[in-house]
């Protein structure tokens, strides 16, 4: 390893020892350096004889005496934000210099991981975001603000409170592993960055292909997300607060049926199976969803000043996020304090940058289920009895009314098996609190003007806290307005060692994690004549996951909040503690980059990564190499374009590179123990006492990371004098070992599925981005940006006993997804409806599945063998979005600016298991109760209110969308009074409307199980409602 | 300056070298104790416990309810009509396929069960141990597991492969045959009688168990003399009776009694420790339920109970609707299904998920009808009859009298009926004494012959080990 990258210190070490002669017949040179635009002067420019160590800046008026060893010699000016500059000697004895800035010039720096790139430099495939678009739109994640923005790069949001967006880049590469992409804040690899506050961000990078993401190996299969957080700039304090509150509601409502259709529903669904019939004569029409939703509210503050001298800069923030949902009491908040300070020592030959952040969120989440069960139970039954007690949906099955009370020889039934939402939010008491302290250390030795020297040191400390109070007794005599509780006292006292008739019960958990990581890497950074030469070594260490976890329980504390301690719960039951500390994961990497060009036309971009994890320890092959290359033609540089009055800028890209996952799972240990009701384990002896037995497990089969190839070819085009912007890329990403969960053959001795990898996965996608800008007169400018992206994902092979893997389980023994060869991950699998059964006849004469009834849906028997069964379901594409686009439109004129975002995605399907999951008795939604099968010849499409539960073609929906996703107007004077430089008045308006055919919430499903493509991503079960947030806001700037 | 620079530089090499190092990616592991860090040696007796407990998973308490009892004419799907449990509509309407869920469910179970016997028998063999009395057991208890596992696999699915010799060749049924004779041969050569276990071990299978398996076996095969020969072994060894009041047997206080020759063991109190919800998924469904009401009797059963005026087992066997249970429990007259199964019922944990109810799989009783069966056929009526009406006398029913062997047969595959029901030995009779086409189309049910009287190989199975041919008619 270190002979590796011996070679490399050693031609460093060569040109580290060519500086430092010095020669006879110094002169002295002075002059004053000048802004090109403003040519006012600058103070504090660093001016330096090339090849030596004697420099000096410039004083308050911008003027400079420096005595150079020969009349030869040639001085390099430098200066933050502007372009360097060298200008030989050349025997004057003075020079006036004016510098030019670079923001001015045009030219934007992306970061590149270990370093910055100007963009028109980039051969890969990276997008970077600025402050203004990441704020323009609020949010308390900064990703949620980009939906739409970045082509290739699928935002999903999350609309409650303290919720997160998911995000994938070009598509999903793994079944199983991580799916999320790295994040790089300020150089410290983290997993997210839902403690930093927007306002707080600088820079958003997202580096897509292979090319770019290659620097951070083993980690950046899905893409790699750096975040540069803002820093102070010379000058005096400027302060800024931005503050902006709102209220929240339902985007899009669904409309249930009442309690006429309800009851004609329920009897028709009950005449077809032979149960009781409902009465008309009814007391209660309950709107379940006006009952559990109410207007939820969210409020940001923020302030922050920064400012600095030549040797320090200083960027202070404060930010308050508040957010009530719309359920009662869940409520979300978190606050979060940065400081940034960068300082400059010994004539800028050391610069020390540290930055710090705390962020404090409280967390009172409530049982998303709720709208499950809004959705479910009958409009019959009441929230609440007239004598207080929770609605439940008791029948009297003898008089067909709905009431929990019977008079003699009457019985009561229930309607169906779903309880009253009040209650699961009413008596869920989770708490969660966590702390995250963020920073990093940094210090840049420039040892040359060449040479610099980075070691970075970054730190994150996780505590979270959280509770769960679960009032037991409660809730059970809730369940059921005859319930007392002198009963359950009763059976508490009969019962005296089963937890079923505690009190409550409490749940307290402790979290703490930590993670580190060191740095250091040497950067050079040189032209000569028109070769431009920047190149990267360096190596990283890191540990992560290092931690515990604490968790107690206790029954029958008091009830009272305030008492909620361990120590007070009841002796009666057996109080648990589960402890356990975490296995740390360590990595270490070695890694060098060369970006290199010829006179800004042709450019090669090298890149190589030697990556070892703890992670695959297991078997001792810890590292594996991660190699990419990048090429690019900027050919509006070219001699031959010179007279070509098109382009103003042209450029053609490629790239090819590998990349890892190394977050996959792994497989357990070969002997099976447990210590509870385990099927290890067995009673024998006249008191059946339990003994602890073993089995054999899975096949222990090492496995290693995924491994990503990736394949990039992109152009960047500007014309009409560079008004109009367009930037195409497309790409091919093959993971080729995917790791898969393998059953073993179900006559095996094996037990549990085990990983193995056994699977080929290829992503290909088109990304476009266009972007018009331009100003009509001295008051008038509009911009207008569009994006949009295309992705196809394809399981390409499996190896043979692989196939098989099931999932998108419906909650009700039925599953609703299958990996195969030739379809996507996470594809959609399952019978084909192809009508609806019209009478016993038609059942009889036909294949049909088995207890089939009139009005029941009717399923294609695919392979004609007259059975219906699995071998009869049909692939139904994907969950995942085949496309997305976005249209981003901003007008100003004079003070007032305006702006209008949409956002669309297509080409995929949802399945609404609300609607299909059904027991009986549950409510419907209108559109179901009217389109309903109602006897021999009504429809051949839709069921009748009798149907079943199986996962059918009939179920998905088409999951495009088009929302606008932001409108704002503001208004900003200027100079109100002295030191108020500007002051925005804003209103603006979040997800105000939607198109879309889905008939729920929404067919933008946040990710229930961590967006598992094998899980319940795709399924409506109990999603969160979009929202539609209305918000008045002020932005203050001052000096 | 320079020297500074020249520090800094002096550093980032020695922080170079300092970075490497596998020693830094060898991580100890914290949460997972590593194998060789393990200060445990598993002894025998705990993977034979491993094999034992298998017989406690969910498979045992809701797929084999549908194999067993659902699908014949016994019981039907019971619960709402929209919960399926699965696909338990399909065994109970004989439209199942190889797809079916419950029939990869009870065959991936008993290899499983298998799999953890051999690895049990082959981890004794090896171990370092003196008793060697004790190690012979102990491989005796697995084996006699593992060959109860082949017993039912070779019922339902004729040729079935023989885990230890191959994953994708079906042996042929004889074959499989020899195989279980030769486990349970060993078991009864090496097994404790059932008084000869210490109190603690009660549970385990004895001597007597695989006799009595034995016995059943030949029967199957009908090799009537040796059924009759094994059947003989449990009755004159005098460790087994009648003396037990039938409708006590299914109780807490019947656990093990004088007529228990094999049942799994379930423990209510915490750890509680049982199959999977047995009783939960039987268990009374809707007003005053406990459970999620599946597997119900069908008016046939209370019918065949009637039609001997057979009070004491219809009762013992089948919860009414309306009726008053005999430790207190109040089943509404409204309950989901008319009636439930009372050999599931558990007083302590009726629907808890971990309960207290032994799943009796051998009794006196039936090594009683066994003999009776096989003596007839042997032409012996005067000891068949007298087997059979040792049963009916505990039950309080007349003596059957008649001489006829035909009528005989007939009477003591109806007393199996009714003594067993819902002890999971429906269909195998059925299938067994060829009166399932008759009996199952007598109840309107699609029952294929030629094709039924084996389920199907696992559509998964076959997937992935295609070798292997589906059985006819699927």
């Amino acid at each position: 390893m270190v002979k590796k990258y011996g070679f490399i210190l050693v031609s460093f070490l060569v040109l580290f020892c060519c500086f430092g002669y010095a020669q006879a017949q110094e002169i002295e040179v002075s002059g004053v350096v000048t802004d090109a635009q403003t040519n006012e002067t600058l103070p504090g420019v660093n001016i330096l004889v090339q090849g030596t160590s004697r420099g000096t800046i410039t004083d308050s008026d911008g003027s400079y005496t420096l005595t150079v060893p020969d009349a030869n010699s040639v001085l390099v000016f430098t200066y933050i934000g502007y372009a360097r500059q060298e200008v030989p000697v050349n025997g004057r004895e003075e020079i006036n210099i004016s510098m030019t800035s670079e923001v001015l010039q045009g030219e934007e720096l992306v970061v590149v991981g270990y370093g910055t790139q100007e963009v028109s430099d980039v051969t890969g495939s990276i997008k970077r975001v600025g402050p203004e678009e990441i704020t323009k739109q609020p949010s308390l994640t900064a990703t949620e603000a980009l939906q739409g923005k970045v082509a290739g790069v699928n935002i999903i949001q999350n609309d409650a409170p303290g919720g997160t967006p998911t995000v994938i880049m070009r598509g999903l590469g793994t079944a199983l592993g991580g799916r999320n992409p790295l994040y790089i804040v300020d150089g410290v690899p983290v997993d997210d960055i839902n403690n930093i506050s927007p306002s707080d961000i600088e820079s958003i990078n997202f580096l897509k292909d292979a090319s770019a993401a290659s620097i951070y190996g083993l980690r950046a299969a899905n893409g790699v997300i750096i975040v540069e957080t803002k820093q102070g700039s010379d000058g005096a304090p400027q302060f800024t607060f931005d503050n902006y509150a709102g209220y929240t509601s339902v985007l899009n409502e669904v409309n249930m049926a009442d309690a006429g259709q309800y009851i004609t529903y329920f009897n028709e669904e009950n005449a077809a199976v032979g149960g009781f019939q409902l009465s008309q004569n009814q007391q209660y029409n309950t709107d379940w969803f006006d009952e559990i939703i109410n207007r939820g509210y969210v409020v940001s503050s923020t302030a922050a000043v920064s400012g600095g001298s030549d040797n320090i800069k200083y960027y202070v923030s404060y930010n308050l996020n508040k957010e009530e949902g719309l359920l009662d009491e869940q409520t979300f908040w978190r606050q979060t304090f940065r400081n940034n300070n960068s300082y400059n020592l010994f004539d800028d030959f050391l610069t020390i940058d540290q930055n710090l952040s705390v962020s404090i969120s409280k967390e009172n989440p409530k049982p998303i289920g709720a709208f499950n069960t809004a959705y479910r139970q009958s409009p019959l039954v009441p929230a609440f009895y007239p004598n207080g007690r929770y609605g439940q949906a008791f029948v009297n099955q003898t008089t067909g009314v709905v009431t929990y009370q019977a008079g003699p020889d009457e019985s009561i039934g229930r309607l169906n098996s779903h309880g009253n939402p009040l209650t699961a939010i009413a008596f869920s008491n989770d708490e969660s609190n966590t702390i995250t302290l963020q920073g990093n250390v940094s210090a840049n030795f420039n040892l040359t003007d060449y040479l610099t020297f980075t070691s970075r040191l970054g730190g994150t400390r996780f505590y979270s806290d959280q509770r769960q109070f679960n009032p037991i007794r409660a809730s059970y005599i809730a369940g059921d307005p005859n319930r007392t509780i002198e009963q359950y006292m009763q059976n508490k006292v009969a019962n005296p060692n089963s937890t079923t008739w505690a009190n409550n019960s409490l749940v307290v958990q402790n979290t703490q994690t930590y993670r580190w990581n060191w740095d250091n890497f040497l950067n050079f950074n040189d032209s000569f004549g028109k070769h431009n030469i920047d190149a990267t070594i360096g190596y990283s260490s890191e540990e992560t996951g290092v931690g515990k976890r604490f968790e107690g329980l206790a029954y029958d504390v008091p009830e009272e909040e305030q008492y909620w301690n361990l120590d007070l719960g009841t002796d009666q039951y057996e109080k648990t503690v589960e402890h356990t500390n975490f296995t740390p994961t360590t990595l270490l990497s070695y890694f060098g980059r060369i970006q290199y060009n010829y006179d800004r036309r042709y450019y090669v971009t090298g890149t190589l990564r030697r990556d070892g994890s703890s992670q695959f320890a297991n078997n001792e092959d810890y590292y594996e190499l991660f190699p990419s290359v990048g090429l690019g033609w900027t050919i509006s540089n070219e001699a031959f374009m010179a007279d070509n009055n098109t382009f103003d800028f042209l450029k053609l890209r490629a790239s090819w590179g590998k990349l890892g996952n190394q977050n996959v799972p792994f497989n357990s240990t070969v002997i099976l123990t447990n210590t509870g009701s385990g099927s290890q384990n067995y009673v024998f002896g006249p008191d059946q006492t339990l003994r602890f037995g073993a089995s054999v497990g899975s096949p222990a089969r090492d496995i290693s990371w995924e491994i990503i190839e990736e394949y990039n070819f992109g152009a960047d085009v500007e014309v009409l004098e560079s008004r109009l912007s367009l930037t195409a890329d497309v790409y091919q990403k093959t993971t080729e070992n995917l790791i898969l969960q393998v059953n073993p053959l179900p006559n095996s001795p094996f037990e549990g599925s085990y990983f193995d990898q056994g699977a080929e996965v290829v992503n290909k996608g088109l990304e476009l981005s266009l972007g018009w800008s331009d100003t009509i007169g001295d008051d008038f400018s509009y911009n207008i940006g569009t994006s949009f992206s295309y992705n196809t994902n394809e399981i390409t092979s499996v190896e043979t006993g692989f196939e098989g893997l099931t999932g998108g389980s419906l909650n009700n023994g039925q599953i609703s997804k299958r990996l195969e060869e030739g379809h996507p991950l996470g594809a959609w699998w399952m019978y084909e409806a192809v009508g609806v059964w019209q009478d016993e006849n038609e059942i009889a004469n036909n294949p049909s599945i088995g207890g089939a009834l009139p009005g029941h849906l009717r399923y294609a028997d695919l392979n004609d063998d007259g059975v219906i069964d699995e071998r009869d379901k049909k692939f139904f594409g994907s969950y995942i979005p085949k496309y997305n686009y976005g249209i981003n439109v901003g007008l100003s004129y004079k003070q007032v600016d305006f702006s209008v975002d949409a956002f669309g995605v297509g080409g995929n399907k949802v399945y609404d298991a609300l609607n299909n999951t059904r027991l009986g008795g549950e409510n419907i939604r209108e559109e179901t109760f009217k389109e309903r099968w109602t006897g021999q010849g009504s429809t051949n499409e839709h069921p009748g209110a009798n149907r079943d539960a199986v996962a059918s073609s009939y179920y998905l929906e088409d999951g495009s969308y088009l929302r606008i996703n932001n409108i704002t107007l503001g208004y900003t004077v200027n100079k109100l009074v002295d030191h108020v430089s500007s002051v925005r008045f804003y209103l603006s308006a979040q997800n105000p409307f939607m198109i879309t055919d889905y008939p729920g919430f929404t067919p933008e499903l946040a990710s229930v199980d961590g967006g598992r493509p094998y899980g319940q991503a795709g399924i409506e079960l109990s999603a969160y409602p979009n929202t539609r947030t209305l918000l008045l806001g002020i932005n203050i700037d001052f000096q | 300056m320079r020297k500074l620079k020249k520090i800094t530089f002096v550093l980032f090499a020695t922080l170079l070298l300092v970075g490497c190092g596998d020693s830094f990616l060898n991580v100890d592991s914290r949460e997972d104790v590593e194998e060789a860090d393990r200060d445990v040696t598993y002894t025998p007796n705990e993977f034979v416990i491993g094999v034992y407990g298998n017989f406690t998973e969910f498979t045992y308490a809701f797929s084999w309810l549908g194999v067993t009892e659902i699908i014949s004419d016994n019981a039907n799907k019971g619960s709402s009509p929209s919960d399926t449990g699965t696909d338990k509509h399909l065994l109970d309407g004989l439209t199942f396929s190889s797809t079916t869920p419950s029939i990869e469910a009870v065959w991936t179970e008993w290899y499983q069960t298998i799999g953890r016997a051999t690895y049990a028998i082959e981890y004794t063999q090896n171990f370092e141990m003196t008793d060697e009395t004790l190690r012979s057991r102990l491989i005796a208890e697995a084996r006699f597991l593992r060959a109860l596992c082949y017993f039912n696999l070779v019922r339902y699915f004729g040729d079935v492969p023989l885990q230890e010799q191959s994953l994708t060749v079906r042996a042929p049924k004889e074959e499989v045959f020899d195989y279980i004779i030769a486990d349970f041969e060993y078991a009864v050569e090496n097994l404790p009688g059932k008084g000869e276990y210490p109190a603690e071990e009660l549970g385990r299978a004895t001597s007597g168990a695989a006799e009595a398996y034995l016995a059943k076996v030949y029967l199957v095969k009908e090799n009537w003399s040796e059924s009759v020969n094994y059947a003989d072994m449990v009755i004159n060894s005098g460790d087994y009776s009648l003396d037990q009041p039938y409708e006590t047997i299914w109780r807490e206080e019947g656990e093990n009694g004088a007529g228990s020759i094999f049942e799994i063991q379930a423990r209510g109190k915490a750890t509680a420790h049982g199959i999977q919800q047995y009783s939960a998924t039987q268990g009374a469904r809707g007003t005053s339920g406990w459970g999620w009401g599946f597997n119900t009797p069908t008016q046939d059963l209370v019918d065949a109970y009637d039609s001997e005026g057979d009070e004491i087992r219809k009762n013992a066997t089948i919860i009414f609707a309306g009726e008053t249970l005999f430790d207190g429990r109040e089943v509404s007259p409204n309950t989901e299904n008319p009636r439930y199964n009372e050999k599931a019922y558990s007083s302590a944990n009726a629907g808890d998920g971990d309960g207290d109810k032994n799943m009796r799989l051998m009794r006196y009783a039936e090594v009683l009808l066994i003999k009776a069966e096989a003596e007839n056929e042997l032409g012996n009526t005067t000891v068949a009859l007298d087997a059979l009406n040792q049963v009916r006398a505990r039950v309080e029913l007349d003596p059957v009298a008649t001489a006829d062997q035909a009528a005989l047969r007939q009477a003591i595959w109806k007393e199996r009926r009714l003594e067993l029901a819902f002890e999971h030995d429906r269909w195998f009779d059925l299938l067994r004494t060829g009166q399932a086409a008759e009996v199952m189309q007598a109840h309107g049910k699609p029952f294929i012959e030629g094709k039924h009287e084996l389920f199907p190989i696992p559509e998964e199975q076959l997937r992935k080990t295609p070798e292997m041919k589906q059985n006819p008619g699927y």
